[in-house]
């Protein structure tokens, strides 16, 4: 017994060798993003005893999953406001998969935003046009905070770009946004080219769009598609660009 | 003939054999008792009824086709690596805590100590046994786990190829692109090292608790409660070393806490991995090293106070 | 003078019992010597403390007082059990092993390897006899054969001390003659050994000397022949002596100061009697 006592205490003394290595390697994965999640009494709540003993035991990720397949489920039956929960606890879960974030963006945004609009059981339109966009507030909201968690990464970046310029039709803000997804590393190189477009179609930006979007005409073929033209020369245009300036007359090429 | 005409017959060794055999640290003895516990382990019905469940647990992804591609194999790599990290330390603490129990029970410890073997080899003997095992069971989940990747990664990639017929090469090229990098990531590898480590962690703690344990059970209980305990530990940690109002036996109990349980959550590597964060060299070193550590000291507790135990 | 085999000290060992404040004394102040080449038999009823005095000999358990030591060397050290061989009670050996598994298992143990390690465990399984039993498992094998392989195995390193706790206990009597017949014969090559046993009958054939444990004092200790004679009786057996014969040595000894204590048939013993009748085949009963 008293060996075992011994032996306690050498656990306890090393304890204090360790720590400063646990630290650092806990600042480590800090910096590189492996983050854990922050639990706490409300997150017990919402998904349970059980999901939560799990979580805790470092199955967070499953837990997230089988969620996620409930939400699924929930989504084939509409039920938006029970998928409105599940989303907000698989994203607390795995603030680090983009997917789930995108995911349920797109169920609000898109989907019960639309559900909303077309609900028979509505009959006055403005009730049914603010319950719309309460929907669009929730996805922005759900790509804001994914985007909170996930600064490194384009996707969601460019998923709020779409929200603004599909939803909101705000396509300066778009524009904003797809310039940010651009800056990042292992964006794909249309996101360039979309926030020039969307800045095109803002009022009193028509100089600063032109601008970039010779600038990528100028790069080259690759970035010489239909709609570049097509925005450039409408600019052209509307800016009064004189003759010698302008890109050269590709109709013969548009027209095939 | 009889007895006595073959007893005659008997070599007996010189005394220069004698002398040269014994040695302090002797690892054909270690290994004799390695080999000799892996045999005993894989004959345990414990062993094959974890093995078979994780595996089908794994099988069962198959039918998250519903989804998007994206999604499926999510789940299916959540689901597999979740499996492969609950079946190994499940089976390194159910296989650990009854081995030196048992034996004793069985009175074959009398047998192997009254032979010139050190304590210390038989300990090391004992655990590099479960290593071992735990080593072979998580290369059959793994490898079981890839293939079912494969097979699925191969269905998407054709299904992708028949939805997109019609268009052209470089945009299928990005697609099939888009389903390849979500399928397999060579980060999965380390990650699924880690897990063994932390398995191996688990094996060298409940060795350690089963040397002052009193019944099997016991130490299950202990090691399921460090099992909870440990993923909370870097929680404790921090409030321990930044919280500065609290009182002074929840300070004491936090310190406790930190430090006399590993940090078992250090070693959940793959959530992370599985959403799309690269783990670089520095990280997947330090924590191997930490693991290796771990699992030596305890390793060396265990011989310690197992030393001294009266058989 | 060489060094004894078995040297006891002053032995003294206290088992603790938790939340009781009296403990257990399992031996007490015992003193024991044995020669190279004897055979020792520590007797005792159960909880005398054999067991443990063996154990704390091999170094399996510390001695609370005392010293203990194997050919001159502390048996504490781990060395000192190059020369001893263990054959403990009721030994469990791992039942999935075969014989020879079970052999190489423990040769290996002993740092046996190689050619000379597969040599000694076939010169060991013909010595026990279970050579055509040898790739059977152990769970397979009866009491007798599995205290036969746990001879092997305690002989594989060749050691000058053998160690047996309760040899014999559960052992039809065939297998117990031969366990006798092969201890008898470690003597003859000059090997030590130190057997307990509550089988006095058994003990009495083999030992050269004796201790009697009780409550974990050591009662009586000698050489067999002289405790257990009975010092002012003579046995005579006669063969083939008449009636009238036998009258005139009765009428001779109530002359003298000495007294007849009893006449009766000689008899054999019925283990004897019961090997024989096993022995034959067709199951006749044989008179004697």
């Amino acid at each position: 017994m008293m060996r075992a006592v011994m032996a306690l205490a050498v656990l306890i003394g090393l304890g204090l060798l360790k720590l400063p290595i646990e630290r650092n390697l806990a600042a480590l994965h800090r910096q590189e993003h492996f983050r854990g999640v922050e639990f706490n009494l409300d997150l017990r709540e919402k998904i349970g005893q059980l999901g939560f003993i799990a979580a805790l035991s470092g199955f967070r990720a499953i837990v997230a999953d089988a969620l996620f397949i409930q939400a699924h489920a929930a989504w084939e039956n509409t039920e938006w406001g029970r998928m409105l929960l599940l989303f907000r606890h698989i994203t607390t879960l795995q603030p680090r998969v983009l997917l789930f974030w995108d995911t349920a963006a797109w169920h609000m945004a898109w989907n019960a935003s639309v559900a909303a609009m077309n609900d028979q059981k509505q009959p006055r339109l403005a009730l049914r046009v603010k319950a719309q966009r309460e929907y669009f507030a929730l996805g922005k909201d759900f790509l804001e905070r994914g985007i909170k968690n996930n600064p490194d990464r384009p996707d969601l970046y460019e998923a709020l770009a779409r929200l603004y310029k599909e939803k909101y039709k705000d396509h300066e803000r778009a524009a904003e946004y797809y310039a940010k997804a651009a800056t990042l590393p292992g964006a794909p190189i249309f996101d360039r080219r979309f926030s020039a477009y969307e800045l095109s179609y803002c009022e009193g930006r028509e100089r600063e769009a032109y601008e970039r979007l010779r600038g990528l005409y100028d790069e080259g073929p690759q970035e010489r598609l239909p709609t570049l033209i097509k925005r450039l020369k409408f600019l052209e245009e509307k800016l009064g660009i004189p003759e010698d300036q302008r890109i050269p007359d590709k109709e013969n090429k548009t027209v095939k | 003939m009889t007895n006595r005409e073959n007893a005659s017959t008997l070599q007996q060794f010189d005394a220069s054999t004698r002398a040269k055999r014994y040695r302090a640290l002797s690892l054909s003895r270690i290994l004799a008792i390695t080999r000799n516990t892996l045999i005993e382990l894989t004959r345990q019905k414990v062993f094959y009824v974890l093995l078979v469940f994780a595996l089908l647990l794994i099988g069962s992804s198959i039918f998250m086709a519903q989804f998007s591609f994206q999604q499926e194999f999510q789940i299916l790599k959540d689901i597999s690596l979740g499996a492969i990290s609950i079946f190994t330390s499940l089976l390194a603490i159910v296989a650990t805590a009854r081995l030196l129990p048992q034996d004793m029970e069985d009175r074959i410890v009398y047998t192997i100590l009254a032979k010139p073997v050190p304590r210390f080899d038989y300990v090391v003997g004992k655990i590099a046994g479960v290593l071992l095992l735990l080593a072979i069971s998580t290369l059959v989940m793994g490898a079981g786990f890839l293939i079912v990747l494969y097979m699925r990664e191969q269905a998407a990639l054709h299904a992708t190829m028949r939805q997109m017929s019609g268009a052209p090469p470089d945009q299928l090229a990005d697609a099939l692109r888009a389903v390849r990098s979500s399928a397999f990531d060579a980060d999965l590898f380390p990650g699924i090292a880690i897990i063994y480590l932390k398995a191996c962690l688990l094996a060298a703690l409940t060795l350690f608790v089963s040397t002052f344990a009193t019944s099997t059970i016991f130490t299950v209980v202990v090691m399921a409660f460090i099992y909870f305990i440990g993923h909370l530990q870097a929680t404790a940690r921090e409030y321990w070393l930044q919280e500065h109002g609290s009182a002074l036996i929840t300070r004491v109990f936090l310190a406790v806490v930190t430090l006399l349980f590993p940090d078992l959550q250090a070693f959940n590597l793959v959530d992370d991995i599985v959403a799309g964060t690269a783990i670089s060299l520095a990280v997947f070193a330090k924590t191997a090293v930490l693991g290796v550590f771990y699992t030596t000291i305890y390793t060396l507790l265990a011989a310690f106070v197992f030393y001294g135990k009266e058989l | 003078m060489t060094n004894p085999a078995v040297a006891v000290h002053g032995l003294t060992k206290i088992f603790p019992v938790p939340f009781h404040r009296q403990s257990i004394v399992a031996v007490k102040d015992l003193n024991l010597r044995i020669d190279p080449g004897e055979v020792y038999g520590l007797l005792g009823p159960n909880g005398s403390g054999k067991s443990t005095t063996l154990k704390i000999i091999l170094g399996l358990v510390s001695p609370t007082r005392g010293r203990t030591e194997i050919f001159g060397g502390d048996s504490r050290l781990v060395e000192s059990r190059e020369a001893v061989g263990f054959l403990p009670e009721n030994p469990y050996f791992q039942k999935f092993l075969t014989g020879e598994e079970t052999l190489h298992f423990f040769g290996r143990l002993c740092g046996l390897r190689g050619a000379a390690l597969k040599n000694r465990v076939n010169e060991l399984l013909r010595l026990v006899r279970l050579d055509r039993a040898r790739n059977r498992r152990l769970g397979t094998y009866s009491k007798g054969m599995l205290q036969r392989i746990g001879l092997a195995q305690a002989l594989i390193h060749d050691p000058r001390l053998v160690v047996l706790d309760e040899p014999t206990a559960g052992v039809d009597p065939a297998g117990s003659r031969e366990i006798r017949d092969l201890i008898l014969d470690f003597k003859e090559r000059g090997i030590t050994v130190l057997l307990s046993s509550h089988l006095l009958a058994q003990a009495q054939e083999i030992c050269d000397r004796v201790g009697i444990l009780a409550d974990g004092v050591l009662v009586r200790e000698g050489h067999l022949h002289e405790l257990i004679a009975i010092e002012n009786q003579t046995e005579l057996v006669v063969a083939d002596a008449s009636d009238e014969l036998v009258r005139d040595i009765e009428s001779l000894l109530s002359r003298s100061n000495a007294k007849l204590i009893a006449r009766r048939k000689s008899t054999t013993t019925l283990e004897r009697l019961f090997l024989e009748a096993t022995k034959n085949d067709e199951g006749m009963t044989k008179q004697k």
